[in-house]
């Protein structure tokens, strides 16, 4: 077999299944809103409601973004560096929450901070005043960070232990201050990293729903806009609308992350 | 090829082999449940006692329907998501959901033989949907999460700064009873269909006390003491205080409250629509509605309520307060009203 | 290699740690107490458990054969699209690479949403698991593809591929004899990953399920609402005790190949 047909045979599986159930369904959504106008389209643009909606969860994503990647290179970097007893079990309990659905960690952040929460029950016993974050902005970040920093610690520590700890080496012994260690070896060395793992924290943070489902929080991210939109009298056209607008934006992060990465970056996205 | 290989190659292909013998059938779409099955939109154990409902369907008709646990609002829009091949075969939602649904067509005509029961005003003349009970809207309060607080007794009551985190109300825009409740605050602060500016004010002053607004039934959060003080149904209320025993109380506020039905209908070419209706008709049956009685509800025929379920209710003299409103002008308003509510509101 | 002391990043890992433990085990404890208000002082009790079966045991079977016929399908389909892709240097390639990883993107809402409106008249396959198995391959074949392309680009193996060609061997033999093998460990990696997302995935399944195809999720968020906070624990561990062998399992079967075969 020629090499071209070679390669068509190997990529035809994951074609079909993505041509059949990716591509043909979203051709249907793209074109519903146009049902209801072209300015549809733009509704997220338009109605000050779906703006706000939008620049909430780009905020919130970015905020989430940049404390997973702190925290996360925080952690990698001592687990990598660190030999101890139980160092494999401690990393692949930090990793659990990778496969908790949103909904769990919505419901540990009311156990955390709801009313009844362990919080609330301790400030009580100290202050007499019951504290409750899990269903304000603090929770809602709380729960995101939580299910982002797992993915960051596997990536991170992974990462620092292929990092060539000669550099650093070499720095130490020039009398670098430890300061200077992290801006000129560390950042430097898992910049491919970063880029990579905070691109994808930053997709996954701008698409959860079940979080914010089951915290029901007053601040509106765009994943709950969308639902209120379907179950309003089953509005899909704006609904659709919406969704593509979200969907944009987070491929052009994760496209623009790719591009300015280079290939290292670009496995990892 | 060593071991570690050999031993991935059988894992993978046990896998496989297992994977495509039990998708076969069900990417070829065999029926998984077999025989009499019908499916129910929004038929939560936990609401209105339905887990009592649907084992008694399953016992006296031998139709097995599945819990789910939607809102009316979910339920009215997967049923147009899947308007052209229904999943459903019956659904539940709140009576403007109902005439909302026979208006985008996802509803069919079926008059089950309790037909003459039901009062005029509860039913859509046809037969697209028909009430199979009514609650009443007010305060379900679990009194020792208000660690000593005075019950509140009236919508005004609920702005004081002393229940300041202890509220939560459903979302309006999306689950019914929310939609009542702020139908119900409109009508007491003396707004009315075509106004609902009170109600709207009042939301918004009601937000300085932190309120908490689930999208879904949130009974077990009251039970807890997550929220102290949910805008919920008597019936709610008085199994919580009456089957789980827990200190609940149920207050119909000073201002007054409304009276709202609960409503079913056949979905429009459901896959089981013979044993959709054997459901329904097992529902409006005296056995059925007794059913509802028992879980403090009043069943749309009225006869099937027993002395002693009536006594658990509050007297009648606070059952004066809650009235029933124009459910028609009450679906034709409620998406202005949604929209209004996540405008100003949200 | 030194190891200077670094105390702030080891205060990090404290809390970090603690962040992330504390509510499991928060969740363990209330799904085994008769009243989580009372805590320990109400005693231990399994009869949560008897109720998570009755209302939900159906869901965990099924979310975990989903989730191994994803893991399959997506070896199947994307590890020879992952060889196509490492080996090509076309623009459509590059195309085709940056579509699929599209629907990581995309709010699952939509896709499950766009899913309904094509293919929800065919009756039969709406209300089987093939509905849902397929919002879940769509959603997870990029990253088994990505992970597995990576380790079929490095220099290595296109060396050793090359040998094997010139000792004549053919296309079948290169890849299942030399090829797989030396990539197993981005395979059970990918695995790994897509036996995650899948077992957790709720955007997605929440709109393409029927009362009849509930996945644990869907339970799960089903029963933080409307049953009391002790099932609602008792099934999180209960989702616990079921993933947690599956996901140790895989990571150890991942180290033995990365011990054996190094190229990963």
């Amino acid at each position: 077999m020629s090499p071209r047909l070679l390669g068509i045979a190997c990529l035809a599986p994951a074609a079909a299944v993505f041509g059949a159930f990716w591509l043909l369904p979203m051709a249907w959504l793209v074109v519903l809103p146009a049902a209801k106008g072209w300015q549809t389209y733009l509704a997220v643009l338009t109605h000050p409601r779906y703006a706000a909606s939008l620049a909430n969860t780009v905020g919130l994503s970015l905020a989430v973004t940049m404390a997973t990647l702190v925290l996360g290179a925080a952690v990698g970097l001592y687990l990598a560096r660190t030999r101890f007893a139980g160092r494999r079990v401690l990393l692949s309990v930090l990793s659990l929450p990778l496969s908790f659905p949103g909904v769990i960690v919505g419901f540990f952040v009311i156990l955390l901070g709801g009313r009844q929460g362990v919080v609330a029950q301790l400030a009580e016993a100290l202050t007499g005043e019951r504290i409750t974050f899990a269903y304000g902005l603090t929770g809602l970040f709380l729960a995101y960070l939580y299910f982002s920093l797992p993915r960051a610690i596997a990536t991170f520590t992974a990462a620092a232990e292929s990092m060539d700890t000669q550099l650093e080496e070499a720095a130490r012994s020039l009398g670098a201050s430890r300061w200077r260690i992290v801006l000129d070896v560390w950042l430097p060395g898992l910049a491919p990293t970063t880029l990579a793992c905070g691109a994808i924290v930053f997709a996954t943070a701008m698409g959860a729903f079940g979080t914010a489902f089951t915290l029901a929080t007053k601040f509106e991210v765009l994943p709950i806009t969308i639902y209120n939109e379907f179950t309003n009298y089953a509005n899909f056209a704006l609904a659709a609308s919406l969704s593509i607008a979200l969907g944009l934006m987070t491929w052009l992060v994760l496209f623009a992350a790719r591009r300015l990465g280079g290939p290292a970056t670009a496995a990892g996205v | 090829m060593n071991r570690i290989t050999r031993m991935a190659r059988a894992t993978a292909t046990a896998v496989v082999t297992s994977a495509a013998l039990w998708l076969a059938p069900a990417l070829l779409g065999a029926n998984l449940a077999q025989a009499q099955t019908a499916i129910c939109y929004n038929c939560p154990p936990e609401w209105a006692d339905w887990a009592s409902q649907l084992r008694a369907i399953k016992s006296k008709t031998g139709i097995t329907v599945p819990p789910d646990n939607k809102n009316s609002g979910q339920t009215l829009a997967q049923l147009v998501a899947e308007k052209a091949s229904p999943v459903a075969d019956i659904a539940y939602y709140g009576v403007t959901f109902g005439v909302q649904a026979r208006k985008d067509g996802v509803t069919t005509a079926y008059k089950p033989s309790a037909w003459n029961d039901i009062p005029e005003g509860l039913k859509d003349p046809e037969g697209h949907w028909f009430t199979i009970h009514s609650g009443t809207l007010g305060f379900m309060v679990n009194v020792d999460a208000l660690k000593g607080k005075p019950v509140p007794r009236s919508w005004a009551d609920l702005l004081k700064p002393e229940y300041k985190g202890l509220i939560g109300y459903l979302d309006p825009a999306s689950a019914f009873v929310g939609y009542v409740g702020a139908v119900a605050i409109n009508q007491a602060r003396g707004g009315s269909m075509d106004n609902f500016g009170p109600a709207i004010d009042y939301f918004k002053a009601l937000k300085k006390n932190d309120p908490i607004v689930p999208k879904q039934t949130s009974y077990a959060r009251v039970l807890s003491g997550e929220i102290a003080i949910l805008l919920d149904y008597d019936f709610n209320a008085y199994r919580a205080k009456y089957k789980d025993k827990a200190n609940v109380e149920f207050v119909i506020p000073a201002e007054g409250s409304v009276v709202v039905p609960y409503v079913m209908s056949l979905v429009n070419k459901g896959p089981n629509a013979a044993n959709g209706q054997k459901a329904l008709e097992f529902i409006l049956s005296d056995e059925g509605q007794a059913i509802w009685a028992n879980a403090y509800l009043r069943p749309v025929r009225a006869s099937a309520i027993s002395k002693e379920a009536q006594s658990r209710f509050l007297p009648a003299s606070e059952y004066a307060r809650a009235k029933p409103v124009d459910y028609a002008k009450m679906a034709t308003v409620q998406k202005a009203f949604s929209d209004r509510y996540l405008k100003d509101v949200q | 290699m030194t190891r200077p002391r670094a105390p702030l990043l080891l205060l990090i890992t404290v809390l970090v740690t603690v962040f992330t433990v504390a509510p499991m085990l928060l969740s363990v404890s209330a799904g085994l107490v008769n009243n989580y208000s009372t805590g320990l002082k109400s005693g231990l009790t399994i009869r949560w458990f008897d109720e998570v079966w009755a209302n939900y045991g159906d869901t965990v079977a099924r979310s975990m054969l989903l989730a191994a016929s994803c893991v399959a399908a997506t070896v199947v389909a994307g590890v020879p699209c992952a060889y196509a892709m490492a080996r090509s240097r076309s623009r459509w390639m590059r195309l085709f690479e940056e579509l699929i990883t599209l629907p990581v993107a995309v709010p699952g809402l939509a896709t499950a949403l766009a899913l309904i409106l094509a293919y929800g008249q065919i009756r039969g396959f709406r209300q089987s698991f093939g509905f849902i198995l397929v919002g879940h391959l769509v959603f997870t074949l990029p990253f088994m593809v990505r992970t597995v392309a990576s380790a079929f680009a490095r220099p290595e193996l296109q060396a050793l591929e090359e040998a094997a060609r010139s000792l004549g061997a053919n296309f079948r033999q290169r890849f299942l004899g030399v090829l797989v093998p030396a990539v197993m460990p981005s395979i059970v990696a990918g695995s790994l990953m897509v036996f995650t997302l899948s077992v957790g995935e709720f955007n997605l399944t929440w709109m393409l399920h029927t009362p009849l195809t509930r996945t644990l999720p869907v339970g799960l968020a089903d029963s933080y609402a409307s049953m009391r906070l002790e099932i609602g624990s008792a099934y999180t561990l209960v989702f616990f005790i079921v993933v947690l062998p599956v996901l140790w399992g895989m990571q150890w079967l991942g180290h033995l190949f990365e011990k054996r075969y190094g190229i990963h």
